[in-house]
């Protein structure tokens, strides 16, 4: 869950999608500004952490980048459980790695954080000639969710900091605003304030 | 799954895949061995091929018998084809079919069973033993996507076999250091493991730096070897790491993976945090709680702190520098010698032991009496020492060629037929082997093949001596986890 104090935010985002949709390579590319051509299979999930300036607050994503393999599908929940985001990534030269995307979609949809930023990424967008999936399918599927769908290339890095950006500005900035339905006053208010204030 | 491409046959009746002898599916030029593991739809029959006096091939069918309504759900088969040897382990729905051609005696067998079994154990840990409920469920169920990506651990492991001792000895390894070096990294393990981890190992490759379980954990080599290979095989592991910067802000990536320990419980899947802490060595800290993450994080902030701190991490990169024991070294003077630490030892070793000595001195000649190498198990320890290969068997395949000849010997040691025996002795054309079993351990030394028999037996004792001398570095030493 994004929690913030002052104008820094911390973020939970996983990263979900079939084996080999570049899910490593475009953290990589974020975390690191690197690119690797062979790329190993992710074991369970890796932990990473990076802090991205944007216009009113300081975002700093704990990024789960999970492994696609089927073995570990039934543990995902431990990893998105409680997400503020998550990147649903597909492979836009391969029709199948579309189709699981949908599927962690509707995962998310039933079992997400129901105010979840879900961006999905076509990724792999500099093999224009091997395309599968159209940008236009991919646009309107993210529309009818209710996503927000970028192409992105780990390997030319285009559009890779874009998406982690638009999701840091999407990020619910203060909790207590959209909470509808109101204050609730507690029994020891002055304790909870001093708890509050030292957790900077 | 399959062992390497040349072996790809997982999903195929063997009856179909080898109708032709001389087919180069099983090479029989290559002195290797090669493991497949079949699920029981796959495999109804195999075929054995032998050769009559007309010189024309003959392939004999015979049933390879079902595991239904054996409670243990164990059989092994074993199949002559003419050089070929071809052994069965069922292990209820699973298949794991190991193909030989090195014409290994019948004694071999035995090996070839802990190499299977192992493989089976390999997989456990990837998939715990739950998988079994899916072949149950549906007969036709397809295990292949589930091993997806972890070709590289099972041919990692079946390379092991031809040089890590501690896949037949069922014994872990230890890094030499000195002993206040190791107490230092066991004491803030088990700082952690006292905060509700259940294992937390730091290894450096494949040897031990030191390890700790939670009270009344025990933690077993083979799942030690099969955790460690795992770990090692995974680049995943690695990934991100910046292995040319040694500072703890470099390295971005930490794991966090389900794995099952099948000595421990071969059932359950179990969580383990990992993450390298330089080139080399790498801490894992299992849990029974999937939610531990974070805990683990930040136990392993405090332990890298302290390893920082004490020195221990750049203890374990020169310790991995100057190697182990070297038989060049083993004292002449068989007298107990109170305080004396091995040269390649500790932090004691003398500025004038410079490293290029062995190529000068010594280049050909391996140890005194002729010894060229051993390996000494301790058997209350659940730990070996190896010593480093000197000149005489310096090449890959000399290596590989030892490690083969103490595996017979210990299948011959070992064989519930015959043993076990309290020593043998063994001269060939490239060595003479002596294995010595008490109570306490297992020595097995291989010595140039002109070795006189009663120096080599003297030899073997001093070399008892000196791993007595040294324990308190080439072994961890209480406050072990381990059952025995």
């Amino acid at each position: 869950m994004a929690t913030s104090g002052n104008k820094n935010i911390n973020a939970k985002l996983v990263l979900l999608g079939d084996v080999g949709a570049g899910k490593s390579s475009l953290v990589l590319r974020f975390v690191k500004g690197q690119f690797v051509e062979f790329q190993e299979s992710t074991i369970g999930a890796a932990f990473f952490s990076q802090t991205l300036a944007v216009n009113d607050a300081t975002v700093k994503f704990e990024i789960w980048d999970t492994a696609g393999q089927e073995r570990y599908h039934s543990l995902a929940p431990m990893y998105y459980r409680g997400a503020a985001a998550a990147i649903i990534v597909f492979d836009i030269t391969n029709q199948t790695s579309f189709d699981r995307a949908k599927k962690w979609v509707q995962e998310l949809q039933a079992q997400g954080n129901p105010n979840m930023v879900m961006a999905l990424a076509g990724n792999k967008a500099d093999l224009l000639d091997a395309r599968k999936v159209t940008a236009e399918e991919a646009q309107a599927y993210a529309q009818e969710n209710g996503l927000f769908f970028l192409e992105t290339s780990a390997k030319t890095a285009t559009n890779v900091n874009d998406i982690f950006y638009e999701i840091a500005k999407r990020l619910p900035r203060a909790q207590p605003v959209e909470n509808p339905s109101g204050m609730v006053l507690m029994d020891r208010p002055a304790e909870r304030a001093a708890s509050a204030s030292c957790c900077s | 799954m399959s062992s390497d491409s040349s072996s790809s046959t997982s999903g195929d009746d063997p009856t179909d895949q080898n109708p032709n002898p001389n087919d180069k599916s099983i090479d029989a030029t290559e002195d290797r061995l090669q493991s497949i593991a079949l699920t029981e739809p796959d495999v109804v029959e195999a075929s054995s091929c032998q050769e009559p006096s007309n010189g024309h091939r003959k392939w004999i069918t015979e049933r390879v018998p079902w595991s239904r309504g054996n409670p243990r759900g164990d059989r092994v088969k074993l199949v002559r084809a003419g050089k070929h040897q071809v052994v069965f382990l069922v292990k209820g729905p699973i298949y794991l079919v190991c193909i030989s051609c090195t014409e290994e005696p019948y004694e071999s067998l035995l090996l070839f069973l802990i190499q299977l079994i192992m493989i089976w154990m390999q997989m456990l840990l990837i998939l715990t033993k739950s998988v079994n409920r899916c072949f149950e469920k549906n007969p036709k169920f397809d295990m292949t996507p589930l091993l997806g990506g972890t070709d590289v651990v099972f041919s990692s492991l079946i390379h092991s076999f031809s040089w890590n001792p501690a896949t037949f000895l069922h014994a872990y390894t230890c890094l030499p250091l000195a002993y206040a070096t190791r107490q230092a990294a066991g004491a803030i393990l088990q700082d952690v493991a006292d905060s509700g981890v259940l294992f937390a190992i730091l290894m450096c490759k494949h040897k031990v730096v030191s390890l700790v379980g939670a009270q009344k954990a025990s933690l077993h080599p083979d799942d030690m070897l099969l955790l460690a290979n795992f770990v090692m095989s995974s680049e995943s592991f690695r990934q991100f790491s910046n292995l040319t910067c040694l500072l703890a802000s470099c390295r971005t990536s930490e794991s966090f993976s389900p794995i099952c320990l099948p000595r421990y419980n071969p059932m359950a899947f179990l969580y383990a945090y990992v993450q390298y802490l330089d080139v080399d060595t790498y801490l894992m800290l299992l849990t029974t709680s999937s939610d531990a993450f974070y805990h683990l994080k930040d136990c392993r902030i405090r332990i890298e702190t302290v390893l920082l701190k004490s020195n221990v991490l750049s203890e374990v990169q020169r310790s991995l520098l100057d190697g182990g024991m070297h038989v060049e070294d083993l004292p002449v003077d068989p007298a107990p010698r109170s305080g004396y630490l091995s040269p390649h030892l500790g932090q004691h070793r003398p500025v004038t032991d410079s490293p290029d000595r062995f190529g000068e001195v010594f280049s050909g000649i391996g140890g005194p009496a002729g010894l060229w190498h051993f390996i000494y198990r301790s058997i209350y320890l659940d730990q070996y020492v190896a010593s480093e290969f000197p000149s005489p068997i310096n090449s890959p395949r000399q290596q590989k060629r030892l490690y083969r000849a103490y595996q017979k010997l210990y299948a011959s040691m070992h064989d519930r037929g015959t043993g076990p025996h309290k020593t043998q002795f063994r001269r060939d054309e490239n060595y003479v082997l002596l294995c010595w079993v008490t109570q306490d351990f297992e020595l097995y030394a291989a010595f140039d093949p002109l070795a006189d028999k009663a120096v080599a037996i003297k030899t073997c004792n001093r070399v008892c001596q000196w791993v007595k001398d040294v324990e308190n570095e080439i072994f961890l030493l209480g406050a072990s986890p381990f059952s025995w």
